[in-house]
């Protein structure tokens, strides 16, 4: 398989600040990643040095093996910027015709209309006119302009409502299915799992995690094992006992009361259910569980501020 | 050369939808001309030789005005809202997106200049040979370079309000001392000695020549050649500068 970018050990320092800090990627044709963190994790900024506008620091960005700032990269690349940006003076139209004839084998203005949605009224508009939403449209519509094989979307959704942004999802599937290789910036954590067949999680400008969807879960929560003990019968337990003894457990890093159920939190649910029985736990209810990646997600980000606040 | 014929279009397009370059450079040359060879007696002896001087003011004064303000802020418009970075990751080549704007705009000066010169033939009758209406208009022309080089030097600002609010200042200043308004020689000598080395000046110093039945002197051409040198050479130092983030 062709690697459409390779990214090699990529920092970006503004201002003695690191703002990327050696990242290393490879994204492979054919593939939908998510760039995925909080404001500030070096998202667009990666984006930008892959786009060419931004020249990294430190490190090699190539895309289709060259120069992103390569005529031949610009022409097999299509991209929406997170900056709302529309030409003023001309009409939807010619927004589009203009960009069209950029490229060497554009994408038929009929289907450009159609990718964008918009009803032949709205063609004869001035696009400075447009609303918010319709802008967005027309900016999807200019990126795929000239047929391209890669495309970048930088936090694509951001400030459309919910039909709208469901909308977009379901056109991007469909490229994908279409074979186009798509990177695209987020910070809704649905958007990433629902879309991406690959999560490159950011933070503070390193690459926090990189893997699929389910991988990120499972790499960044733990599972857990609750259940209902009963401590006061015939063959009761003592509650510090049980704790030592799950504690010890491999594996296991934490057994806790939460609303009157016990909650172990452990890599392995299963050796958590072995230790139950064997000890002899008189557990009752007992439910296995695992965190989504919306939580993974504030645990990583909310334990690095406890680091910032300790340092 | 498809994507420059087509980008030389769009930009006209643009700029002639503009309802600010109608009136600045359309409609206020052509009153102030009538205001001031029609209703304002100027009391001066020789009346032919100053409708076409007047003419040749006022349309120096539009195509400053257009070379300065349009290029300038719409320079601005476009960084700030994100365009011009746009135009960056498509295969469209800088320089033709640079070149097709300065053809465009020079195309639209020649317009104006069709226009106002029209209109001094029927509001006045301004009398002069086919070779002085043709060389005034090219002059007017070449000699707006230095212009379009201040317009992208202004368009290295970062707010349109700071762009429009600054290159209004210099264009206004710029065409009173440099004698569009009313003649220089009707200033104090001090203001005189300055208008006199103003790009403005000069501009309109090499057509009011050629109006005159003379060829422009050598001095206006050495002026304005300076000043475009210096224009060209701020103007990219500081896009250099910006760019090297």
């Amino acid at each position: 398989m062709e690697n459409i970018a390779e990214l090699q050990h990529v920092s970006k320092i503004f201002s003695g600040k690191k703002a990327v800090d050696d990242v290393s990627f490879v994204i492979p044709s054919g593939s939908v990643t998510a760039v995925l963190g909080p404001n500030g994790a070096g998202k667009t900024t990666v984006l930008s040095m892959m786009l060419g506008l931004r020249e990294p620091s430190l490190g090699s960005v190539r895309i289709f093996g060259q120069s992103p700032k390569h005529a031949q990269v610009k022409r097999r690349i299509g991209a929406m910027l997170q900056e709302v940006s529309v030409i003023d003076g001309l009409k939807v139209h010619e927004v589009m015709s203009l960009i069209r004839s950029y490229y060497p084998s554009p994408i038929k203005l009929s289907e450009m209309v159609h990718l964008a949605g918009f009803k032949p009224e709205e063609l004869n508009k001035r696009a400075d006119k447009l609303s918010g939403g319709q802008k967005r449209r027309l900016g999807f519509a200019l990126a795929l302009a000239g047929n391209p094989d890669l495309l970048f979307f930088d936090e694509p959704t951001v400030g459309l409502d919910a039909p709208a942004r469901k909308a977009f999802w379901q056109q991007a599937d469909e490229l994908a299915d279409r074979g186009k290789t798509i990177l695209f910036s987020t910070h809704y954590l649905q958007e990433a799992e629902d879309t991406a067949d690959r999560i490159l999680l950011f933070n503070k400008g390193k690459i926090a995690a990189d893997g699929t969807p389910d991988e990120i879960v499972s790499k960044l929560t733990s599972r857990s094992v609750s259940f209902i003990a009963d401590m006061t019968g015939e063959d009761s337990y003592a509650a510090d006992e049980m704790v030592h003894r799950m504690r010890s457990v491999p594996g296991v890093r934490d057994c806790m009361e939460q609303e009157g159920r016990w909650v172990v939190t452990a890599d392995n649910t299963d050796t958590v259910l072995a230790a139950i029985f064997r000890y002899n736990i008189p557990a009752r209810d007992i439910r296995t569980g695992q965190g989504r990646l919306d939580d993974a997600f504030e645990i990583m980000v909310s334990a690095d501020h406890d680091k910032e606040a300790v340092s | 050369m498809k994507m420059l014929l087509m980008q030389c279009r769009v930009e006209m397009l643009r700029i002639i939808r503009n309802p600010y370059y109608v009136f600045w450079s359309l409609l206020m040359p052509i009153v102030f001309y009538f205001i001031f060879t029609k209703i304002v007696n100027t009391g001066i002896d020789n009346v032919e030789a100053w409708q076409a001087h007047y003419l040749m003011s006022m349309t120096t004064f539009s195509v400053m005005g257009s070379a300065i303000m349009t290029v300038g802020i719409r320079m601005v418009q476009e960084q700030s809202l994100g365009w011009a970075v746009y135009m960056r990751i498509t295969p469209l080549p800088g320089s033709i997106y640079f070149i097709s704007k300065m053809f465009g705009q020079t195309v639209m000066h020649a317009f104006s200049v069709i226009v106002i010169f029209i209109a001094g033939f029927l509001i006045n009758g301004v009398h002069m040979s086919i070779g002085q209406w043709i060389g005034s208009g090219l002059w007017i022309l070449v000699a707006s370079i230095p212009f379009l080089a201040l317009g992208t030097l202004f368009g290295t600002m970062k707010r349109v309000d700071t762009a429009s609010g600054v290159s209004n200042i210099a264009y206004m200043l710029m065409a009173v001392l440099g004698g569009m308004w009313m003649p220089i020689d009707s200033f104090p000598s001090v203001l005189q000695t300055i208008g006199k080395w103003l790009p403005s000046y000069n501009y309109g110093a090499g057509v009011w020549s050629i109006a005159a039945g003379n060829a422009p002197d050598l001095k206006p051409i050495l002026i304005l050649a300076g000043y475009l040198f210096l224009f060209m050479v701020l103007s990219m130092y500081i896009r250099k500068k910006q760019e090297a983030v």
